[in-house]
């Protein structure tokens, strides 16, 4: 079974359609999404993730149709989502911040017991950060790492809520090649375990990543493939790739 | 030595120095400000409640006098009406504020800074009106006065709040009860899902924090809050009237917390201490003290814009060298 299926999605936005018509499932593995800017990459991301309702069209995860529920719940269904502007908790620490990721699925709104004595949500809160290779900075306050960093413990929150399936936008943009080159090993890895969906611009990190190309233009998709495939598509070219080829 | 164990000691010699308060006070023959100490506590605990959505949730609120005014009006109603006891008429009060919160929050934490911060203005009024209306059940301008029925009565063992020093340590207990159980909410789990809602919401929901209810719930414990102050300031006054129900009671409860330290556990409590005292001082000699207690306000938020405490906090850990 898929773990995600998109039939017929559409989003309006006035006369926009931003997403027109995506039929789509999601299998094992790692999907990149790629197209122009402004082909409805991130508007399908927020439709996939609850951030915004549908126009028309249905959502199933895992076989459960999700179509009207909220991010928060399609979440604790285990669907995990990075945004394309980084965000975590600033004002929190970096261990805090995977800990209340991670706490999500068991009593997440208990008032009474310390959520220090909590040890079972603390190893996973530090596995997420080990995975991603923040260990070492748990203590600090999320707001002054550095860009990479809140980038990757942005992945790592997504990490320690265990999820099915993990959606990144652009989780390599503004990196340096060498963070960019450590976070694609670590998304590798993670991919092992976890049906994931990228978004990015970055078409090394694309090509050197996915197991399939997922090409959108207008809202549409125009191709999909493995990405050997994908490559040599005109019409990809054309609509995309041949972007490069001009400023070239 | 960090700054948490330093603030711990801290506030565990405030908390011996008010328990001892009224025999120094006495000692020191000027028992008048045992009134105004008492006074101090319950407007700490209510500025407590302004910040428990202010600072801890990021929900800026001008109508927790609302909450005050029903936990009021829950004890004198309680007590001139039905005839019921101390304990009941506190549980009347905080019961009736928590049911009002419940109730204004399904639809205030749909929304977010300014147009919260109007819907909560705008209750308040409503119920404001309302209490100056409904002269049969509140009063009306006159309000609700009633004699106190004792806290304690077994047998010989008699305790009253007629008696200065008794009535400052029966609120002292409820305060520091209060804020007792603010601060394991603080360490709990729903303590940092209010956080994750302040630091970011989108994030929250995205993480599978539903975002709606922990600021619904913050927001009933904080009407709770403020309720419980106004039931303790009824038995403090025997009196319930609207005029604290007014948004500018509301707003000073945000001034105290701003001036004290959003966020931060006793901020709220400091500011309300040091602008009543303030008050008590300079409105002798001056009857324009308000601009004083502005001016004030505004030196804080531009050189401590994390307030008294906040600015301790940061003063500390600079000393403490980390």
């Amino acid at each position: 079974m898929n773990v995600l299926e998109l039939e017929g999605v559409s989003r309006q936005f006035g006369g926009l359609r931003a997403v027109d018509g995506v039929t789509l499932s999601i299998g094992t593995g790692i999907t990149a999404l790629i197209g122009p800017n402004g082909a409805g990459k991130t508007t399908l991301f927020n439709l996939m993730s609850g951030l915004l309702p549908v126009s028309s069209g249905r959502i199933r995860f895992r076989g459960q149709d999700i179509t009207g529920l909220p991010a928060h719940r399609r979440a604790k269904l285990g669907m995990a989502r990075t945004l394309q502007i980084k965000q975590v908790f600033a004002g929190l620490t970096v261990l805090e911040n995977t800990w209340i990721a991670a706490r999500q699925r068991h009593r997440p709104l208990d008032p009474f017991r310390r959520a220090s004595d909590d040890r079972a949500t603390r190893a996973a809160a530090e596995a997420a950060l080990e995975t991603m290779g923040l260990e070492a900075m748990a203590g600090r306050q999320a707001g002054s790492l550095a860009y990479g960093d809140i980038a990757l413990l942005e992945i790592a929150m997504a990490l320690a809520t265990q999820p099915a399936l993990l959606l990144l936008d652009e989780p390599v943009c503004g990196m340096s090649p060498s963070e960019t080159e450590r976070t694609v090993a670590r998304i590798r890895a993670v991919s092992a375990t976890t049906d994931v969906v990228i978004v990015e611009h970055d078409m090394d990190v694309v090509f050197g990543l996915a197991d399939r190309v997922v090409v959108l233009a207008e809202g549409r998709v125009l191709a999909d493939g493995p990405p050997a495939v994908i490559a040599r598509e005109p019409a990809v070219r054309e609509a995309y790739l041949g972007e490069d080829e001009e400023a070239a | 030595m960090n700054v948490l164990s330093v603030n711990r000691a801290l506030t565990l010699l405030l908390l011996l120095a008010l328990v001892a308060a009224p025999l120094f006070l006495g000692w020191m023959e000027v028992d008048f400000w045992l009134a105004v100490m008492t006074e101090i506590l319950i407007w700490g605990l209510f500025a407590s409640s302004a910040n428990l959505l202010f600072g801890q949730v990021g929900l800026l609120s001008f109508g927790q006098a609302l909450y005050f005014g029903f936990g009021m009006y829950g004890v004198a109603i309680g007590i001139d009406r039905f005839g019921l006891g101390l304990w009941p008429a506190m549980g009347l009060g905080v019961a009736a504020s928590l049911g009002m919160a419940a109730v204004a929050g399904l639809v205030a934490v749909r929304l977010t800074w300014h147009y919260f911060a109007i819907i909560t203005v705008v209750f308040s009024l409503i119920f404001y009106f309302l209490a100056l209306r409904l002269k049969p059940i509140t009063g009306g301008d006159d309000g609700l006065s009633f004699s106190a029925p004792p806290i304690l009565d077994w047998g010989s063992l008699r305790l009253t709040l007629s008696d200065d020093a008794t009535q400052y340590w029966f609120v002292l207990l409820i305060v520091v009860l209060a804020f007792a159980l603010q601060a394991r909410l603080r360490a709990s789990a729903l303590g940092r899902a209010f956080a994750a809602v302040r630091e970011g919401e989108r994030k929250a929901s995205l993480l599978g924090i539903d975002v709606l209810r922990v600021r619904w719930i913050a927001f009933v414990i904080a009407g709770g809050l403020a309720g419980l102050a106004g039931a303790l300031f009824a038995l403090f006054g025997r009196y319930a009237s609207a005029t604290h129900m007014y948004y500018t009671v509301s707003g000073e409860a945000v001034v105290w917390t701003v001036l004290g330290g959003a966020g931060t556990l006793l901020g709220p409590a400091i500011g309300a201490a040091l602008l009543i005292l303030v008050r008590e001082e300079l409105s002798t000699v001056w009857e324009h003290y308000p601009l004083a207690v502005g001016a004030l306000t505004i030196a804080v938020v531009v050189f401590a814009p994390r307030g008294i405490a906040g600015g301790w906090n940061l003063m500390l850990a600079r000393v403490l060298g980390r």
